[in-house]
């Protein structure tokens, strides 16, 4: 025991010596955190979260354009722009606007439009009429199906954005062109002297069936839902525990060259008391780097105007979690210290097997949005299995039990790498 | 008493080498002795002390150090052994303090005995003042008397030096060569090997010449540079070493 907690000093001595390999550990995941969560803050909150400008040009001045408004101006998505110091937009002002770049996304609903609506409406209207006999007809003309409302974007914007803004409008357009049929055929009900029906009842035919989401998780439903501080606060956390492979690796290949490897081999019955101290400490180390990533989201980031991490409501299963990946990114260190010669050598594959690996297992997009043979080859990366653990409790309120196949996962990912190590070390070439 | 060092018929080949690092190698180090252990490069001197202390597995042979053998007994042979390496085998971000303190628990000692010792040990080679600096910020021949210290931490019977004095000033080399005397006045068994002849020369009661991983010759320095100049013209080691292993560059 003294011989490990010896083992356990002498690599904080040389670590906190290490100001280069301190800052990668702590400094560079709290700054990427930071970062990466202000960042990506807008593009992970839902389209309802933020206001979008929206340029507006009504040629129709009619109904439909009304409701279109109407519904636009409701929602929480849009501001919707018709004029621009003081002068209302036209067809040729909005291409221009949008062309600058100043604003995303404009439509125009054209001139005519109500009235092609209203027609359509009454040959609907005039064709039940007839079926069921009202006898009533509404003035109609041939449809000629040529009036679109236009719309127009920024050549940035993504593909989600633009259908997103298309089904929104679709929807006003349907509820309006409903709502005029509607109107119509009361219309003609009225003139066949029925007066039971009224408009008022109108949204009530709409109301038949709805959509509405309900919550998994009744408790904290506002919070557990994945977010830019949900998100990145694991993923850098966990990336930059993994980063514990260089200092390491770095320690070990230079404890190998300058000849303080062989010093513990002289010793009697150190060698692998030293490994194991070593693997303690920076497992230790890892698991503190964690917690301090979790402090960051939970009192640094509200301070940003972020929201707060939600650690899920089995919190406590969060230690088990972060001990296991922080053994898993330790042993891949030592592994890396122990399969390659010279730090030249490590350290690249350090850097690049780390990227390559959060990159496959979800850090950086997450797995659902990879391609399908990636999203088979992420199962692979520790780094997967340590994020979806911890995404498991602070997203799906999971347990212990729900996140033990992914502690024994990142346990055995460890122990391989151990005993691919203990064998590299016994079968190296030693010598003074 | 067995011999402080006993190796008979001793073989080992490297992977991949187109010769034997050591080819039948047999010698005897006696208890309370200084023994050099000399040879061109390539000898097969630091194969050699690979073995004895467990580093190196050997082909063929038997190795008994203070009668225990090495390939079933190696830990207790590295408890009874302080083998300072050529490398400064020390941690330069530590300061010399902490080497030893750490070194000292990997042995196994108190905090009383490794503050003893080591606090004995700096004094003696000069380090006292230095001992918070860290080892990195040593001049060359501070750290080659640190490792030293680092070797002697747990105060072994038999004490195995490779190349102790290499790179290091004259000052620093008369220091070293005191305190190896004192320890082999306190009863201390040493092996020791080097290039510098004069060196040997001055210090070893037996020295033993290897080449080409053989035994070549071996006896007290004075009979040997005696005995070679009936043969050649001799006035010291160097001479014999060359009339021995020859005039050949060795690679």
């Amino acid at each position: 025991m003294k011989k490990l907690i010896a083992t356990i000093i002498k690599e904080w001595i040389l670590l906190r010596r290490d100001a280069a390999g301190l800052m990668l550990l702590f400094l560079m995941p709290a700054i990427l955190i930071v970062v990466m969560a202000l960042v990506q803050d807008a593009p992970f909150r839902d389209y309802q979260e933020i206001r979008f400008d929206l340029l507006l040009v009504d040629e129709d001045q009619g109904s439909l354009a009304k409701e279109i408004k109407a519904g636009l101006k409701q929602s929480k998505t849009f501001r919707v722009i018709e004029e621009i110091d003081g002068k209302p937009l036209t067809d040729s002002s909005l291409k221009t606007l949008l062309r600058k770049g100043d604003y995303h996304v404009g439509i125009v609903i054209p001139k005519g439009a109500t009235a092609e609506v209203a027609n359509s409406a009454n040959i609907i209207a005039n064709n039940i009429s007839k079926k069921l006999g009202l006898g009533g007809t509404m003035p109609a003309r041939e449809s000629r199906g040529d009036r679109y409302v236009r719309m127009y974007f920024d050549p940035v914007s993504k593909p989600t954005f633009r259908t997103s803004i298309s089904f929104a409008l679709d929807r006003y357009v349907t509820y309006s062109c409903s709502n005029i049929l509607v109107q119509r055929i009361s219309k003609l009900s009225k003139l066949a002297g029925d007066t039971t029906e009224a408009d008022a009842d109108f949204k009530k035919v709409f109301a038949g069936i709805g959509i509405r989401e309900e919550v998994l998780n009744e408790r904290y439903a506002d919070k557990t839902h994945i977010n830019s501080v949900q998100h990145n606060v694991p993923s850098w956390a966990i990336f930059g525990m993994f980063f514990i492979v260089i200092p390491i690796a770095g320690h070990m290949i230079r404890e190998r060259e300058d000849g303080s490897a062989v010093r513990i081999e002289l010793i009697p019955n150190a060698f692998r008391l030293v490994a194991l101290g070593r693997i303690l400490f920076y497992t230790i180390l890892c698991t503190l780097q964690f917690w301090l990533m979790v402090a960051i989201g939970l009192w640094i980031l509200p301070l940003m105007g972020l929201p707060a991490l939600f650690l899920g409501t089995h919190a406590a299963a969060l230690i088990p979690v972060s001990i296991a990946i922080a053994f898993a990114a330790t042993s891949f260190g030592y592994f890396a210290g122990a399969v390659f010669r010279t730090t030249n050598q490590a350290m690249p594959f350090g850097a690049i097997s780390i990227v390559v690996l959060s990159a496959m297992g979800g850090l950086w997009v997450p797995v659902e949005l990879l391609p399908p043979v990636m999203q088979k080859v992420a199962v692979i990366s520790p780094l997967h299995w340590s994020l979806e653990a911890v995404h498991h409790i602070i997203l799906r309120n999971a347990n212990i039990g729900s996140v033990a196949p992914h502690i024994l996962f990142l346990l055995c990912f460890g122990l391989v790498l151990w005993t691919i190590s203990a064998y590299t070390n016994i079968s190296r070439k030693k010598g003074i | 008493m067995s011999p402080a060092i006993d190796i008979s018929d001793l073989h080992k080949t490297y992977p991949g080498a187109w010769a034997p690092a050591l080819d039948g190698l047999s010698l005897q180090v006696r208890r309370n002795q200084i023994m050099g252990l000399l040879g061109p490069n390539g000898a097969g001197k630091t194969t050699c002390i690979n073995i004895l202390c467990g580093l190196v597995k050997p082909d063929k042979g038997k190795v008994l150090v203070l009668g225990k053998d090495v390939q079933k007994e190696i830990q207790d042979v590295r408890r009874l052994t302080g083998v300072v390496p050529q490398q400064i085998a020390l941690f330069g971000n530590m300061t010399a303090w902490e080497n030893f303190r750490y070194i000292g628990r990997l042995y196994g000692l108190s905090e009383t005995q490794i503050n003893t010792r080591g606090g004995r040990l700096l004094e003696r080679l000069g380090l006292m003042p230095h001992a918070d600096k860290r080892i990195g910020r040593y001049s060359g021949g501070m750290k080659r008397r640190a490792n030293i210290i680092a070797s002697l931490l747990h105060d072994p019977e038999l004490i195995i030096l490779d190349e102790p004095t290499a790179g290091v000033d004259v000052q620093s080399r008369a220091l070293i060569h005191d305190f190896l005397t004192e320890c082999h006045q306190k009863g201390k068994t040493i092996l020791y090997t080097s290039h510098h002849l004069d060196e040997a020369e001055q210090l070893c009661d037996e020295v033993v010449i290897v080449d080409e991983g053989k035994f070549i010759v071996s006896g007290a320095p004075k009979q040997l540079i005696e005995a070679t100049a009936r043969i050649t013209p001799c006035s010291k080691l160097e001479d014999v070493f060359l009339h021995y292993t020859g005039h050949s560059v060795r690679d």
